[in-house]
């Protein structure tokens, strides 16, 4: 059993504000019960590995501008940096 | 017992391009976000794409460190939200899964102490935060992603470090390390960044951020050895803590603590493949890699009979190895090494010196031909050297253009050391009696020729002159 | 009135190969075509919200094909057909917005590949179709802007999270679509709506330039009325691309090519799991007739079990969670998004304050996307979800070398209202559980329309081996000729 502030946790991790929206912890831990079905499922020693690429396939080291103006269709302070909040 | 560990961020500057996207890796001659991308700035829809050159330099700063490296290799995310970092995750190497980060167990020895590497992991680096203003109500903070994305080589060591001498020398290693493999400029402003971690006694462990050099991370370091062994000489537990180093006041101040701690929530980045990296591609690499700092010292010393000293200065740093390799042959090896560890003194030890540095390796064969073959004198070659530095100028012209040959012949000799004699009487009688004297009156001989005496042919004279008063 | 609707429908209703013949033969020009498409588009989107921009050049982009035609210049394969396009995926100069505040105004300063490729073949776009938020969703009922509705009876679902794309299709706004699958979002409204809908193999389409929900699993995919036209889609957007590592090469595959080949001997493993419990009777009985239809062709059909069929839904949603809450994190309002100034505010209060304004849907992803990798939950959760993907790739893997193709309907009940199942959100990811597979594996699979029940579409569902579309396609090409349904009502 999934104890509440254990979801709430998970929300601030994820910068979402619970505040007013206690019905989303409900459906929440009403899915992650659902989800404890995994419990019944074995499986052992499976690989992670998905796709593989050899080393010679990668990019090359190039450099190759943008376009310098694309700070301008960006959000922008004095065209040229990007504002963030205060940081405390 | 202090035990102290690190984590060290190498920029891999000689890169052309990012670790993910086509910018320039090296940041700094631009104008603020002007070298963006909708990769590296994490548009919607962007994907990253892996350097191959960064792969390979790193698995060579890897392998220089004793490391082994896995045939495949992965990235992960890390994900938190920080302002610098357009996706709010960082695209990072994690050892899950096995070992998946480009080194791992690796060692160096520093002193005969041997410090053992963790891992070696390549992550892009984040934008850097800007302030404006100054007053606290109105300031605001400002995004340059210039640099989000620069291609970075995180190296940890296990806490096996005891002093943070150790730590110095470690540190002077490495840099001289990714220079002399041509994968990093440690010159470059926060092109090598570290943080350290470090306990007493077997007590708790203090992490150290925010270090701007290398002379201070040892300062940081002697510093908490000393609050800590003053906390604990007191009783009072040492809290493992996050410490922030005070550039200013020169001491570690506790980084306020978070509200939560952290919880990266690592998994498999999922838009890059793994790589392979087969056993024969590590074989190349490791042909190809330049020579080591070490192993170029004991062919200095072993090949050459380069005395240990200048071998040590010689090697270590790029920028002399480089003209040695390019100016000795099996002959004028030894001279050559001379004339760059010592003459070569003040004139070519900043950047910018050594970016205007009128000096060629043709300068330095002819220099050391010049003087082995009593051309001009030892003397004559420095004075010579200094003007190559300025002007660069062939030898053959400075040589007559400052009159260097040498004086060679008895009787020209002869009638400058009699002018001596009759100038330092009193040194002239010593001179019988006391060795040394004789060496000053040679000194004064070098003086008068401006250094193109033949000094034997000039103590031959001497003695026989004194021998016949 | 009447007169002009079977106008519409005459016209309108067209397949991509009897457009390019009519254009190459000049019987039809591609603004005469286009200029219909953009009054049909005017007239029904009001009762069904297929899109939500349109391109106000694709009128003039359609005379200058026309232009270049007269003058016998060389013209693309697709010769202005109108194409419309699921706004999750970027398109240089118009609004991409996902269906979501949080991109209420971002204009992407690039194409997407598969656009880009569209283009280079002279297709023209006609615009945005709308979505469930992010592409999280079942019914496109989680779109900011509201909800599609499905053209076969507008009062309900057209399905989802591709739910635009279909419909436009299905209420010939546009020739074909090109969707997005992570869980059966092309598939499910193409079978809600009664057109095609095919999910490639992971890798044959480029996922450049189509917003991130669930990376390790997702592909964009070609929706359209016709097998043959969703075969000529696929020749256009698939291949690989230099801008997206985990493509893969089709060397010169044609996929139109051979499409006739038909399923003589071919054998069909028919999915258990996904036609017994839980499967609607209208929807158990079509599947009956399908399977008569395909042994009727010559295919061999038998039953296979696929044991962790039981697992994938809680295996999807745990993995696509977690990247989801990943890939969405870089929403904070701060580089692009909608008007809401950072001055005044702190970091972490500005960005959870910005974030409000996702949707329900995407809000109890991103929290369960947080929570199943999280400390003490990994394990358990998202570790396990990664070994039980694992174990169902072996399971289709081992299927397939007994099955040249399986088989089972692609929804396991009929498209229900608008509003009846928005408040349980469970029950919606439980109808993903006939798709899932496809996507959890890599596999390729493909919606056909086969029945219209009670005035609402049901499809069939093919799967086939990796990288094995051709096969696919031509399976589903010849159950789709034993079929001869109605026109859109609309």
């Amino acid at each position: 059993m999934v104890k509440r502030e254990e979801i709430v946790h998970a929300a601030n991790l994820i910068k979402i504000d619970l505040e007013d929206h206690e019905k989303y912890i409900e459906q929440v831990e009403k899915i992650l019960n659902y989800f404890d079905i995994l419990d019944k499922a074995s499986a052992e020693s499976e690989s992670f590995v998905t796709q593989e690429m050899s080393l010679d396939k990668l990019r090359d080291d190039k450099y190759v501008p943008f376009d310098e103006k694309l700070i301008t269709q960006l959000k922008n302070y004095k065209g040229t940096f990007v504002k963030a909040p205060k940081m405390v | 017992m202090t035990k102290i560990g690190l984590e060290i961020h190498c920029q891999l500057t000689k890169l052309e391009s990012k670790l993910f996207c086509s910018c320039k890796a090296d940041y700094r001659s631009f104008d603020i976000n002007t070298n963006i991308c909708p990769v590296c700035i994490g548009l919607p829809g962007s994907l990253p794409l892996l350097n191959k050159k960064a792969v390979e330099k790193a698995a060579m700063i890897a392998m220089a460190l004793g490391c082994k490296t896995p045939q495949k290799i992965a990235f992960f995310r890390k994900n938190y939200f920080y302002p610098d970092l357009p996706k709010n995750f960082q695209i990072t190497q994690y050892n899950a899964f096995g070992p998946t980060s480009i080194g791992y167990d690796g060692n160096v020895l520093i002193e005969d102490k041997e410090i053992r590497i963790r891992r070696i992991q390549l992550e892009e680096d984040p934008g850097r935060l800007v302030y404006e203003g100054t007053s606290e109500k109105t300031q605001l903070t400002l995004i340059d992603y210039n640099r989000a994305g620069a291609p970075l080589v995180e190296i940890v060591t296990e806490p096996d470090f005891e002093t943070p001498k150790q730590v110095r020398l470690f540190l002077n290693v490495l840099a001289d390390l990714v220079e002399n493999l041509g994968v990093s400029d440690p010159s470059l402003e926060g092109a090598l960044r570290v943080d350290g971690n470090i306990s007493i006694h077997k007590g708790n462990r203090v992490e150290i951020k925010n270090v701007g050099s290398f002379r201070d991370i040892e300062k940081a370091l002697h510093f908490e050895i000393t609050r800590q062994q003053s906390l604990a000489e007191r009783g009072i537990p040492i809290p493992a803590e996050t410490r922030h180093w005070d550039e200013a006041r020169k001491i570690t101040v506790s980084a306020r603590s978070k509200e939560e701690e952290q919880d990266y929530r690592y998994f498999l980045e999922a838009d890059i493949p793994w790589v392979l990296i087969e056993s024969s591609v590590i074989d190349k690499l490791k042909k190809n890699m330049p020579e080591s700092i070490s192993s170029k010292k004991e062919r200095y010393i072993k090949k050459y009979g380069i005395p240990l000293q200048v071998a040590e200065v010689l090697s270590s740093d790029k920028f002399y190895s480089d003209l040695f390799e390019q100016a000795h042959n099996e002959k004028n090896a030894k001279e050559i090494a001379n004339i760059i560890t010592t003459d070569l003194k003040g004139f070519a030890d900043t950047k910018e010196q050594r970016e205007q540095l009128k000096l060629t390796p043709k300068h330095l064969s002819d220099l050391a031909e010049a003087v082995m073959n009593n051309i001009i004198t030892r003397n004559s070659g420095k004075l010579a050297l200094q003007e190559i530095v300025k002007t660069g100028k062939s030898l053959s012209e400075i040589i007559s253009s400052l009159d260097l040959g040498h004086v060679d012949d008895e009787s020209s000799l002869s009638k400058i050391i009699d002018d001596v004699f009759t100038e330092e009487e009193k040194a002239v009688s010593e001179a019988k009696s006391n060795p040394d004297t004789i060496n000053y009156l040679v000194g004064k001989v070098m003086q008068k020729t401006k250094g193109k005496a033949n000094p034997a042919l000039t103590l031959d004279i001497i003695k026989k002159k004194l021998d016949s008063r | 009135m009447l007169k002009l609707q079977r106008w519409y429908k005459m016209n309108l209703g067209i397949t991509a190969t009897q457009y390019l013949e009519q254009v190459k033969n000049g019987s039809l020009t591609v603004e005469e075509f286009m200029a219909k498409t953009m009054e049909r588009i005017k007239k029904v989107e009001d009762s069904i919200h297929a899109y939500i921009s349109l391109n106000d050049d694709a009128i003039s982009q359609a005379k200058q094909i026309d232009k270049k035609l007269k003058a016998k210049e060389k013209v693309g394969s697709c010769f202005g057909i109108p194409i419309s396009i699921k706004d999750n995926i970027c398109t240089k100069g118009m609004k991409t917005t996902c269906a979501s505040k949080m991109l209420e105004n971002f204009v992407a300063p690039y194409d997407a590949t598969v656009v880009s490729n569209l283009k280079s073949q002279d297709a023209i776009i006609t615009g945005k179709t709308n979505l469930d938020e992010f592409a999280m969703g079942i019914s496109t009922e989680f779109s900011y802007f509201g909800p599609s509705r499905n053209p076969w009876n507008t009062d309900y679902i057209p399905g989802g999270s591709s739910g635009g794309s279909a419909v436009s299709v299905s209420a010939l706004e546009c020739i074909a679509s090109l969707g997005s699958d992570t869980g059966g979002s092309v598939r499910n409204p193409a079978s809600f709506c009664s057109v095609v809908g095919l999910k490639p193999t992971y890798g044959l389409v480029s996922r450049y330039g189509l917003i991130s929900y669930a990376n390790s699993i997702e592909q964009v995919g070609p929706i359209a009325r016709t097998v043959e036209d969703t075969a000529f889609i696929l020749n256009i957007v698939s291949g690989i691309d230099t801008h997206d590592n985990t493509t893969i090469d089709k060397g010169k595959t044609d996929y139109t090519k051979d499409l006739d080949a038909g399923i003589d001997g071919k054998r069909i493993g028919i999915i258990s799991e996904m036609i017994g419990e839980g499967v609607d009777k209208q929807v158990a009985s079509a599947t009956s007739k399908a399977i008569s239809k395909l042994q009727s062709l010559g295919a061999k059909c038998s039953e296979v079990s696929l044991d962790s069929i039981k697992y994938s839904v809680a295996t999807y949603y745990t993995i696509a969670a977690t990247e989801a809450g990943s890939n969405l994190a870089r929403y904070d309002n701060i580089r692009y998004g909608f008007d809401f100034d950072v001055e005044g505010y702190e970091f972490n209060v500005y960005i959870s304050k910005a974030r409000k304004n996702f949707g329900p849907e995407v809000t109890r992803r991103m929290i369960l996307g947080a929570f199943v990798p999280s400390a003490g939950y990994l394990g358990k959760y998202f570790l396990k979800a990664l070994k039980v993907r694992s174990k169902i790739k072996s399971e289709i893997e081992q299927a397939f070398k007994k099955f040249d193709l399986l088989f089972a309907p692609t929804v396991p009940v009929l498209p229900f209202k608008i509003g009846e199942k928005i408040d349980d959100p469970l029950s919606l990811y439980l109808l993903d559980i006939n798709t899932i597979v496809a996507n959890l594996s890599g596999i390729p699979a493909i919606s056909v329309p086969f029945e219209i029940t009670q005035g609402l579409p049901i499809g069939m569902q093919l799967f086939a081996d990796l990288m094995q579309e051709k096969t696919l396609l031509q399976a589903a090409h010849a159950l789709e000729k034993t079929t001869n349904l109605p026109g859109v009502p609309i």
